[in-house]
């Protein structure tokens, strides 16, 4: 039996027990500009709506935006292990129902059709199984830190399509693969037989449980539009222009360029080994105030030690690039880096996935071959 | 029975696809000792990692009793239940055989040269209602679970269409403690191999995949 290390950087990818898999010739990446994230949830939502509306799926959320500093979604996801320790896949926890929380049932029929509308509080029904005492951002604006100084900041989460998916590593059944066309890290559901190995491994806690049906899901990359030139749900419909969307190795796209050649967009935790291909913008935050409310301008507000343990020790030099280029445009000159980010033109955030869907013949087909075999014409 | 013994199977008696008809009663059970399926024989590193020195395999013995009935093969399979509350997992079993022949001993659950047939059942959970209990897998190790006709890749042995869809039926009891399941599936691969592996997954104890309790030796089928 081949042993399933985690492969260099340099060497092919690797799926199941150690089966060579071509590298991707594509690796389509997200950027996340924490800086413009207002907590919205509209990219959270209309994944919601696209991908997980069916019975098994109430409590899933593919795309997730977490308020920090928090326990996060699934509660306290940070503690429950997985990812790649020293090369090896390292244990982890599967996160239940309850830590994920969501998926309630409100009880619409007593407040709005059983005559109690002025004496009982709309509410999730309590299931008693703990999922009503968590919920996809049940951080909402806590954050941290102390008056007059209190911050949070907001983290758009979702699968990282990761270089090195231990996921597909930890799965028995071999239904998890990483795509080759754009590096999408997916899950065949027709072979998945619920073992759910890749919650546990996967660090992230980005992978759900569909009860109904008996195998686990996920973000898919939202591939079936990218094979049609049309960009991800999440960030088509962000409108804070911050989700940039591309190809990882073009260079002369954006994300390659905050990535790689300006090093202001870093993974989420990458000492997790799994090789992130989401990145974030590390969020500024506005100066401290001293006791006399005068301005501290040396002491940022979010202490750079947590920030360093979200995106590890680059998150400095990513920030004292950011503030560098800021401080060039407020006298008077000009940042390339700050109007990529700016994102002057909508498109300019899609690279090569620009297509409109709107513009697409998405005819169902069942219409069109009943119009070919001379079914009545449609009014 | 120790395992690597005959199991006889004796002609039905009516409809015997539920465990408690009483034509069971009359139908010779052998007790099989089961083991745990080996850390080493695991699939993936994840799964060798993360059950590293934590117990499993719990279920360690099994009655079995097969029938012949038209064409089909019935397996009861009878073991004591966990007194632990139920997790994440259903408990499950399965009964096997060699989809092609060979000389690999069940204890692998089968190999990329020399696949094996399941037919599993499972309990349901109680979010899990509307899911079928019983079906038809191939597999080619520990876990290594496919239903027939799944997207190859690069596993022998799958990649086959099924020529008996849905041809696999189960049907359980639990009463005082002990599971009596009943699956039932077409003769024709226990006839042909003439030989019969068990796996017993305990799903109070997260067991699943290739962590459960296999049969080491093949069960030689007979005919009386």
């Amino acid at each position: 039996m081949t042993d399933t290390a985690m492969p260099s950087p340099l060497d092919p990818g690797t799926s199941g027990d150690g089966a060579k898999a071509p590298h991707p010739p594509g690796q389509v990446a997200m950027v996340f500009d924490l800086n413009k994230c207002m907590g919205c949830q509209t990219c959270s939502v209309a994944c919601k709506v696209l991908w997980t509306r069916e019975v098994g799926e109430e409590h899933q959320w593919w795309m997730s935006v977490n308020t920090q500093p928090g326990l996060g979604t699934p509660k306290g996801w940070e503690q429950m292990g997985g990812g790649w320790t020293e090369g090896a896949p390292a244990p982890g926890h599967q996160p239940s129902r309850a830590e994920f929380g969501g998926g309630w049932e409100f009880n619409y029929d007593e407040v709005f059709y059983g005559g109690k509308g002025r004496s009982v509080h709309l509410a999730p029904r309590d299931t008693g199984d703990g999922t009503t005492r968590w919920g996809m951002n049940w951080d909402e604006d806590q954050g941290g830190g102390e008056y007059p100084n209190a911050y949070y900041f907001y983290l758009p989460r979702l699968c990282n399509h990761c270089t090195h998916p231990v996921c597909v590593t930890a799965c028995p059944s071999g239904a998890m693969y990483k795509r080759a066309e754009d590096g999408a890290v997916l899950r065949d559901e027709e072979v998945c037989q619920g073992a759910r190995f890749c919650m546990e491994a996967c660090p992230y806690k980005k992978i759900y449980f569909n009860y109904a049906r008996n195998v686990a899901q996920h973000c898919i990359l939202c591939f079936p539009r990218l094979e049609v030139g049309v960009a991800p749900t999440c960030a088509r419909q962000c409108p804070g222009r911050l989700a940039f969307v591309g190809m990882l190795s073009d260079t002369d796209g954006p994300i390659h360029k905050l990535v790689e050649e300006w090093g202001v967009a870093l993974p989420l935790h990458p000492e997790y080994g799994t090789g992130p291909n989401i990145f974030y913008v590390p969020p500024l935050a506005p100066y401290r105030l001293n006791e006399d409310m005068s301005i501290d301008e040396e002491t940022p507000r979010i202490p750079p030690e947590y920030l360093e343990s979200l995106f590890g020790p680059k998150v400095h030099s990513a920030l004292a690039t950011m503030r560098s280029e800021l401080e060039r445009v407020r006298s008077g000159g000009t940042s390339e880096i700050l109007d990529t980010l700016i994102v002057y033109r909508w498109p300019d955030l899609f690279g090569p996935f620009t297509t409109d869907p709107a513009s697409l013949d998405r005819t169902p087909e069942k219409v069109a071959v009943e119009l070919t075999e001379g079914s009545p014409q449609r009014g | 029975m120790q395992g690597g013994s005959e199991v006889d199977i004796v002609e039905a008696t009516g409809d015997m696809l539920d465990p408690a008809a009483a034509a069971w009663t009359t139908v010779p059970v052998e007790t099989v000792r089961l083991a745990p399926v080996p850390l080493e024989a695991q699939p993936n590193a994840y799964i060798r990692a993360a059950w590293a020195g934590r117990p499993y395999g719990r279920v360690s013995e099994v009655r079995v009793a097969t029938v012949r009935s038209g064409d089909s093969l019935l397996v009861r399979l009878e073991w004591e239940r966990s007194g632990d509350p139920p997790g994440e997992f259903a408990d499950a079993a399965a009964v096997f055989f060699p989809a092609a022949g060979g000389t690999a001993p069940p204890i692998t659950i089968g190999t990329h040269a020399e696949p094996v047939t399941l037919w599993a059942w499972r309990d349901r959970l109680e979010v899990q209602a509307a899911l079928p209990q019983a079906k038809e897998l191939i597999a080619t190790g520990p876990g290594t679970f496919r239903p027939r006709g799944a997207s190859a890749g690069d596993t022998a042995g799958s990649g086959q269409t099924s020529e008996r869809p849905g041809s696999v039926a189960a049907a359980s009891r639990c009463e005082q403690g002990r599971w009596n399941v009943v699956v039932q599936g077409d003769l024709g691969p226990a006839s042909k191999s003439g030989r019969m592996g068990i796996v017993v997954w305990d799903g109070s104890n997260d067991e699943r995949a290739g962590i459960g309790a296999v049969s080491p030796d093949w069960l030689a089928l007979s005919s009386s």
